[in-house]
């Protein structure tokens, strides 16, 4: 346990503040404490920031400078009275939007350690706290996890305020809403809420500010540490609130009716609530026209179910339902299965586990090896397990088309979460054959009846059925029939649209 | 009225609807064909069918009724009003009775035609104990989700039946179809006897119209939810007879799901077609048996109050299955599932218009 023995009140002597703000941060080496007098006057001052957290230029420019010298270049009277010195500080000197007073030791230790700087005067009980956060951020890039062929190219970076810009240049609604929380022990991320009020429904902004106002970690890390505090059932395979780095995303989202979470340090926001539909559509459905939007998400459909129970559907079939291959083709499987020495399951088993192997592997490779890992391990030892009579070439169809199917999924958490049920259906489908793989997708269909994402089913608006959502699920009708917000949200502002167009 | 509130526990009519229908299509419809077929010639079973399915909305029609005259009450609170409480503690104890004896008739129907269709060695306990492991696993979930696992299931269900029998149009022959109306009276009858136990099923609503937003649109839910099953009955049945005739059919064990042995799926991509619509009819025989397991929790759960859901759910469980493997061999299933039917006939009959009847003069009424 570290020593409480420092006081926590703020001094009149500057002095004092600097040496117990030096002894409560143990007197670290980016602390900068720079002791100067007001231009023309005695009067000591100070400004107190980290460095490197603080914008250098705006400090020394605006702070330090128009201080010192501004004063008099302005032929300004310093008053005597600190009170009035403050006053005078703050209304003619700083030139800074950002200002804030506080006689609270706790607000000023915050300000200075997310990046603010702190000014004391001599005799003065009262802190000018000068908004200069301007460390060194990543650039806005593309979304790595996200490309699109069409669309918007910004991505988030790890800033969270420009982050919020993203969302304010895109929605200039006087009703778009950045609620700001705190979260963490000791991290004190911060956390902001983001939708539009009129069009949100109450209740929910409400639910996810109770949520996350009851997290009690002392770090957040990442906005994953959010994401399963506040999600509904830790025990689900699957995603429960989505995650983007897109700003597009968000934006889209939260004009249906939903709530952004955005957390400081991360690219990825959080948008809740979600349902399984929506892991199945992405940003670009809607920017492409609706015949293309429509055909990929249909095809999305049939990659999500061969994703998860084609290499079960093949062991069922091979190890019990022999009959309902068609008999050219069983032959065909039959000869290229000559000499394999384990049963289908192990074979199917096998091959899956070295392509998650691979895929994990290529990930954590830099970026030109791990392309080459893809096709040594892809081209290389699959060509050699079929030809050392390890594997059979179907098998590996199979494997590669399952894998590829996966990688289809928009969101690459579902698509986790898809793999992960594969192996427990691929056991199934070894003991029952069949049978075992119509109650795996029973017992799928349980969980995810029985699964809701704040407060909203997860199956919706599948079941319970929502006819008018069904327009924007597994097609995407055309714009003009877009024109109320998803039913299922529930939303303050049902219309998103007027087709009789330029009336207002 | 917004039909969905935000995350609530309510149910509308198209919930209604295919509750009641994936309730009444089960384990049934796969060997009715056979059982009209042996006492009615050509395709005059289609009259059995028709006639019994009157029945059966009005059945359905009371029993929705009578459920929706007491809106947001369960079935123990407004037979207690109607028949005094220790009646409403017989019924209940009998309905749940019920419902644990076709459940376990269910979770049996499936696995012996699981193992007729799908595997040759594979022990038809292991197959029933699998599904009844589900089917408890669902159970153990909320209500409400039980509802939407039916909306999930029976468009896939339907879509496929629906699907088979189209395909079999190219197999229909005229001589199985002729002639009309050589069946005697007393063949309808029995006809109409067989039919009528296929559509057990819709005392459902007695039990699940209290979780209605709106019960006064229960009555119009429960006719076409049982409007649903009635067609595809009449359409399945005039496909088996046209494709098989009705001699075959008669000895046929399973004619519903045979009926897709024909079929060759295009581009021959699967042979033995028949496996494959079997495989997700397993779907619709599963909501059937979590209803009925859900309905005996619902009236086991007014009988024993302090006992939690899940606890009940343990301990009827194994009853369920010990139930299910009474019967050692198809004979004597289908005795059992006649004694089940005979009881059913009562219960989902003519209790429900017998309690109505009760009501309208005693004059008891939900809100009085």
């Amino acid at each position: 346990m570290p020593s409480h023995d420092y006081p926590i009140t703020i001094f009149a002597s500057v002095q004092k503040n600097i040496q117990n703000i030096k002894t409560i941060l143990h007197n670290p080496v980016d602390l900068s404490a720079r002791v100067f007098t007001i231009g023309q006057t005695n009067h000591t001052c100070a400004v107190i920031c980290i460095d490197g957290l603080v914008d250098k230029k705006l400090v020394n420019d605006e702070i330090i400078k128009n201080i010192q010298l501004g004063t008099s270049q302005a032929n300004l009277r310093i008053p005597h009275s600190t009170q009035e010195i403050i006053e005078e500080l703050a209304n003619e000197i700083l030139s800074i939007y950002e200002l804030n007073k506080s006689n609270q030791l706790d607000d000023v230790m915050f300000a200075i350690l997310s990046g603010d700087t702190a000014l004391f005067i001599e005799g003065s009980e009262e802190v000018l706290l000068i908004g200069s956060k301007g460390w060194e951020t990543r650039g806005i890039e593309e979304p790595l996890t996200e490309a699109l062929v069409r669309g918007p190219r910004d991505g988030f970076n790890e800033n969270l305020q420009t982050n919020m810009v993203h969302i304010r240049r895109r929605i200039r609604d006087p009703n778009l809403r950045f609620d700001s929380l705190i979260v963490g022990r000791r991290s004190k991320v911060g956390v902001v809420i983001t939708y539009i009020d009129g069009v949100v429904h109450p209740q929910l902004v409400t639910e996810i500010k109770r949520r996350i106002s009851s997290i009690d970690l002392d770090n957040v890390q990442e906005s994953g540490f959010i994401e399963q505090w506040i999600e509904d059932s830790f025990l689900s395979p699957f995603p429960q609130i989505q995650h983007t780095e897109r700003p597009d995303k968000v934006t889209a989202a939260i004009s249906q009716g939903r709530v952004g979470i955005l957390v400081d340090g991360t690219p990825f926001a959080l948008l809740a609530p979600v349902t399984l539909g929506q892991f199945l559509q992405s940003q670009e459905d809607y920017y492409d026209r609706w015949q293309i939007g429509t055909a990929i998400r249909i095809m999305r459909y049939f990659a999500a179910f061969i994703a998860t129970f084609l290499p079960s559907l093949y062991i069922a079939l091979l190890e019990y339902q022999q009959g309902m291959i068609p008999s050219k083709l069983a032959f065909s499987i039959a000869g290229t299965r000559e000499g394999v020495p384990f049963p289908a399951v192990i074979e199917a088993v096998m091959m899956e586990a070295t392509l998650e192997l691979l895929r994990e592997a290529g990930i954590r490779m830099p970026k030109p090896i791990g392309q080459t890992i893809g096709i040594v391990g892809g081209l290389v030892i699959g060509e050699a397990a079929v030809s050392a009579g390890i594997v059979s070439p179907v098998m590996v169809i199979i494997v590669a088309i399952t894998a590829i199917s996966s990688f289809a999924m928009p969101s690459y958490s579902f698509g986790i979460s898809l793999r992960l049920l594969r192996f427990g259906i691929m056991a199934s489908a070894a003991v029952f054959g069949l049978y075992g793989v119509i109650l795996s997708y029973v017992m799928i269909n349980i969980h995810i009846a029985n699964l809701k994402s704040f407060g909203i089913p997860y199956s919706t608006p599948f079941s319970p059925t929502l006819y008018h959502d069904w327009r924007d699920l597994v097609i995407r009708a055309p714009l003009m029939f877009l024109r109320k917000r998803p039913q299922m949200l529930q939303t303050d502002d049902p219309m998103r649209m007027n087709k009789k167009g330029g009336k207002s | 009225m917004k039909t969905f509130e935000y995350g609530d526990q309510e149910i509308g009519q198209k919930e209604i609807v295919v509750t009641t229908a994936s309730m009444i299509v089960g384990y049934g419809v796969l060997t009715m064909p056979r059982q009209i077929a042996k006492v009615t010639s050509g395709v005059d079973g289609l009259i059995s069918i028709f006639t019994a399915g009157l029945i059966a909305l009005f059945g359905a029609w009371m029993a929705a009724k009578l459920a929706a005259r007491f809106p947001q009450q369960s079935f123990f609170d407004y037979t207690s009003k109607i028949v005094t409480k220790p009646v409403a503690y017989s019924l209940s104890a009998l309905f749940a009775l019920y419902s644990i004896l076709f459940a376990s008739y269910e979770v049996r129907g499936v696995a012996n035609i699981a193992k007729h269709y799908l595997f040759d060695r594979t022990p038809v306990e292991v197959l029933t104990l699998y599904f009844l492991l589900v089917v408890i696993y669902a159970a153990s979930g909320s209500r409400v989700a039980i509802i939407r696992l039916n909306a999930l299931f029976m468009p896939i269900v339907f879509g496929v039946a629906v699907l088979v029998l189209f395909m079999n149009i190219g197999y229909l022959k005229m001589e199985h179809i002729k002639p009309f109306f050589s069946t005697n009276f007393s063949g309808y009858l029995a006809g109409m006897k067989s039919t009528i136990f296929s559509f057990l099923g819709f005392e459902v609503l007695l039990f699940y119209v209290s979780m209605m937003n709106q019960p006064q649109k229960a009555m119009k839910g429960a006719i076409i939810g049982t409007s649903i099953p009635l067609l595809y009955y009449l359409a399945s049945y005039f496909f088996v007879i046209g494709v098989f005739g009705d001699a075959t059919t008669a000895t046929i064990l399973y004619p519903g799901v045979e009926i897709a042995k024909e079929v060759e799926a295009p581009g021959g991509f699967f042979e033995r077609f028949e496996s494959f619509s079997y495989t997700v009819w397993v779907m619709t025989q599963f909501n059937t048996a979590l209803m009925f397991v859900d309905l005996s929790v619902i009236c086991l759960q007014t009988l024993f109050k302090k006992k939690k859901k899940q606890g009940i759910i343990f301990v009827l469980a194994p009853i369920i299955y010990l139930c299910a493997m009474f019967p050692q061999n198809v004979d004597q299933f289908g005795k059992y599932g006649d004694w089940i039917s005979y009881f059913g006939l009562v219960l989902a009959f003519f209790l429900p218009s017998l309690l109505f009847l009760i009501a309208k003069i005693r004059r008891v009424k939900g809100n009085g």
